[in-house]
């Protein structure tokens, strides 16, 4: 007989489909539902009782895991763990590599991470920051059906669609730096990653701020000048106080990391 | 649902959404992995999933259907302890021992995946861990150790009635 | 004596690293109630409402208990060492840090006593708080505590500890320079990986068994059996098995509830703190804001020493008075001061009470008076090491409160370190000892504080 119980969940329903085409039809137009990927966030949200959902669709069966490569293009389904990133080139690969720890990244996944909401101490979806430097694109289904959008329009907009994979192309180089606090596998309290890409664009972006993960195009324009960079990627952002670290102490160190991860891109061309 | 833990099946009564972790510990009385935060934040929840290891706080069980679980009860016992368990045990590697369950489990998992004695590596296998008593080396030169197959044989720690403790005091007469 | 130098294997090691040592929430007993608390939500406030009926006909839940429930509501941890009660086990009139319990539940499973825990009623008219020490004295601070926002019952009702020793007027006089620095470490939260927790079970002869991760077994037996005003013998205690402690599970008042719930409804209950409960609500080491005024020579010498410690106590004083005396004793760290000014005040915040941490009042002052004799050295030019060896403490000094040092291991200590870290060190320091003052390391002004290592 059970003892002293921690009854989860009794009433809700569980969705459970078995390939992309049961997940997008069951995921309709998302009303009413929670999607499980790999249950970091969502799981603690639960035992917490933050989060009390009616129906739950579980993605772990949909066929949604794997990285294909077509030429330079390369294209991840929504389910594919983080720690299947972390061999990749930067900035997704160091990027990646730098979330949590080995046991999280082994259930963490893609999707979730890029749809990650604002945490509620701390900054989540770091992902984000290196998908926008590599102009990747997001096919999602929903309302409408299928579509596939930048990632930053996708960011903009991205309640009542189910990702089913991201796509982007190879970069020519890539840099990163993250504000981490010094012992293990906490949040980064900022994440930047650059890119550049095959005709010499160089794309800047910083997760860690007062929101989703955002581009720094004033940086962007100044890249050639690391210092000048990290000082005009300020207008690009706000930040907030939260458990990790003041906005004070964030607009005092992105400068530095930009600097660093510019020095990053210069070493890995 | 089903579910195989340290090899015996069970079929299961939880809620479909109860983390692994509850379903261990309250319908199953596995209670060698610990609520220490509920979050996936201290690992010591930790089994091994087909082998890898997992926060079983992070895992609801309809995830889990068909899944086999190690715990450390799975791993040895005391009257036969792994390599894994005699290590920590020889290098004083637990204080308290609240931690010690998922330190053993990555550690195992470290093992088999091939980790060898090298601190930073076992470092990185381990980051997921808090400890609050050790400080930690213990914990490294333990899996270091077992790494280097520089433990003794499984054996029973304590005398049985009539033996002579197995240790050595300096100075005292033979 | 076979013990003495060996290595032997802790007695609890096997079962460790088997996952056989059974913590508080690892017992299983058939039948356990889940216990859930309505907490503060204001730093500082009056309670106007406070109703639990909606939540007590709630299906699957078994009891509440609120400060009617207690048949003794205010006991002193402390109150054999002359600290009187002032925390009630659980709040009556007021609340006065967020987080304090005001009623706790026992229901069936989490769900439902949380569920019941967000039924109570409870109105509360907020007043302003009081979060920083040193506008406790202002006139127009709020006032947290009944005594006023610091601690008043040490010995002879003095509102403060007090060390007076020689005279720092004179020291001031003779002084080259006055070397200052404010110190100020913050709250330090223990993060045992096991939360509080505590599982009682009613048994047929009346008495309860009461599981507990209490670091003080026999303290908390005393603690429990004031509360209920119970004797003893109806209280069974199984414990010692802690998932790290350093201090912060020596003032749990989980028992204490635990049984009032298990009396009240006959069913064992079991209470698991959740890790944001644990890093929100339990107790934590105290913040301190110390400033140090030296006197100083300008070959190193420490005349005089005036120092003001405020110790936040939080919202009640459970151990602070305690922790306030030992760091008033260490005042002077690892060194010899003739001309003592100590005052140090146990002050109230509207923060969660803070408590024992390793080292219980004594790391903070140990971090102050190392950093300021760093910063003395920078300030004179001298090296710390040697204005250490100088000032250190040797055989026949007397402490701040007249304690003759009959064995102090400073001198050694510091030579030890110099040594490993090749520090190079003149002729004269490299030979000290802790051998009683004499010659050049005996000034003017050290001869009257001396004692007779005898009288120890």
């Amino acid at each position: 007989m059970a003892t002293a119980t921690v009854a989860r969940g009794a009433e809700t329903e569980v969705l459970s489909p078995a390939s992309e085409e049961e997940a997008i039809a069951a995921f309709g137009d998302g009303a009413g539902l929670t999607i499980l990927a790999g249950g970091t966030i969502v799981v603690p949200e639960m035992t917490y009782g933050y989060l009390k959902p009616e129906r739950v669709l579980m993605l772990g069966n949909a066929g949604l895991t794997g990285i294909a490569r077509d030429g330079s293009r390369t294209t991840i389904g929504a389910m594919t763990s983080v720690q299947d990133l972390v061999e990749l080139a930067a900035p997704l690969g160091r990027c990646a590599a730098n979330v949590a720890d080995r046991e999280i990244r082994a259930q963490a996944t893609v999707g979730g991470n890029l749809c990650a909401p604002v945490g509620r101490d701390a900054p989540r979806g770091d992902l984000q920051a290196a998908f926008l430097v590599l102009d990747a694109q997001v096919r999602s289904a929903g309302a409408g059906g299928e579509r596939t959008d930048a990632v930053e329009d996708f960011l903009a907009d991205k309640d009542g669609r189910l990702v089913l994979d991201i796509s982007f192309e190879e970069p020519a180089a890539g840099g990163f730096a993250r504000l981490d606090r010094p012992h293990t596998h906490d949040y980064s309290a900022l994440t930047v990653c650059i890119a550049r890409s095959g005709d010499g664009t160089t794309r800047i972006a910083v997760a860690g701020v007062d929101g989703p993960a955002v581009r720094l195009p004033s940086a962007e324009a100044k890249a050639d000048d690391p210092a000048a960079a990290g000082k005009a990627a300020l207008a690009d952002v706000s930040f907030a106080d939260d458990a990790l670290a003041s906005a004070w102490y964030r607009e005092r160190t992105l400068p530095v990391l930009i600097r660093r991860a510019l020095g990053d891109l210069q070493e890995d061309a | 649902m089903k579910l195989t833990v340290n090899g015996v099946e069970h079929e299961l009564v939880s809620p479909p959404l109860t983390p692994l972790l509850y379903v261990l510990r309250e319908e199953l009385g596995i209670t060698s992995p610990k609520a220490g935060c509920q979050q996936g934040g201290c690992g010591s929840c930790t089994v091994l999933v087909s082998g890898e290891p997992r926060r079983s706080c992070l895992l609801p069980a309809a995830a889990l259907d068909g899944a086999e679980i190690t715990t450390l009860e799975g791993l040895g016992s005391p009257e036969e302890l792994s390599p894994i368990q005699t290590a920590f045990h020889e290098r004083y590697a637990a204080q308290c021992g609240f931690c010690t369950s998922g330190m053993v489990i990555a550690a195992h998992a470290y093992l088999e995946g091939g980790g060898g004695s090298e601190r930073e590596p076992i470092q990185e296998a381990l980051a997921g861990h808090i400890c609050r008593c050790t400080g930690y080396v213990k914990i490294i030169d333990a899996v270091s150790a077992a790494a280097g197959g520089d433990i003794t044989s499984n054996q029973r720690w304590l005398p049985q009635p009539g033996e002579e403790a197995p240790v050595e005091v300096p100075g005292a007469p033979a | 004596m076979k013990a003495v130098g060996a290595r032997l294997p802790r007695y609890d090691g096997v079962a460790h690293v088997t996952g056989r040592t059974t913590f508080v929430d690892d017992v299983r007993v058939p039948g356990t109630l889940w216990v859930k608390a309505l907490r503060s939500p204001a730093h500082n406030a009056d309670i106007t409402r406070l109703d639990v009926s909606k939540a007590e006909a709630m299906e699957g839940v078994h009891a509440i208990i609120t400060w009617q429930d207690v048949p003794l509501l205010e006991y002193g941890h402390l109150s054999a060492l002359g600290i009187p009660a002032d925390e009630p086990l659980l709040a009556k009139d007021e609340v006065r840090y967020k987080g304090q319990p005001i009623a706790i539940v026992a229901a069936a499973d989490e769900v439902v006593a949380q569920a019941a825990v967000d039924a109570i009623e409870l109105e509360l008219a907020e007043k302003p708080a009081l979060f920083d020490v040193r506008k406790a004295f202002d006139s127009d601070a709020p006032v947290v505590h009944e005594w006023g926002n610091w601690y008043p019952h040490f010995e002879e009702e003095m509102d403060r500890r007090q060390i007076r020793k020689g005279s720092i007027q004179e020291a001031f006089d003779k002084a080259d320079v006055i070397v200052q620095g404010v110190y100020r470490p913050a709250a330090i939260e223990h993060v045992p990986v096991e939360t509080q927790v505590c599982q009682v079970v009613p048994e047929a002869d009346g008495r309860l068994t009461i599981y507990s991760c209490t670091q003080a077994l026999y303290f908390s037996m005393g603690v429990v059996a004031a509360h209920l005003q119970v004797p003893l013998n109806r209280l069974k205690f199984v414990g010692g098995t802690v998932g790290g402690g350093f201090g912060g599970k020596v003032d749990t008042a989980t028992e204490t509830m635990c049984s009032l719930l298990s009396l009240k409804c006959g069913k064992p209950v079991k209470w698991r703190w959740s890790r944001e409960e644990e890093f929100l609500c339990s107790s934590t080491r105290a913040p301190w804001h110390m400033e140090i005024a030296d006197a100083v020579t300008k070959d190193g010498w420490i005349l005089g020493r005036k120092m003001l410690t405020l110790h936040d106590s939080g919202a009640y004083s459970r151990f602070s008075p305690y922790g306030l005396t030992k760091h008033s004793f260490h005042h002077t760290g690892a060194y010899t001061i003739p001309h003592l000014e100590f005052d140090g005040y146990v002050v109230y915040t509207n923060r969660v009470p803070t408590t024992a941490m390793r080292g219980f009042g004594v790391t903070s002052v140990s971090f102050a008076v190392e950093t300021h004799m760093s910063r003395i050295a920078k300030e004179l030019g001298i090296d710390p090491f040697e204005i250490r060896l100088k000032n250190a403490n040797r055989i026949g000094d007397t402490s701040p409160n007249g304690v003759v040092y009959t064995d102090p291991s400073t001198v050694p200590t510091i030579l030890a370190v110099a040594d490993e870290l090749g520090h190079e060190l003149p002729a004269d320091y490299r030979t000290m000892s802790s051998e009683p003052r004499s010659a050049e390391w005996l000034p003017e002004h050290l001869v009257a504080q001396l004692g007779n290592p005898e009288d120890h």
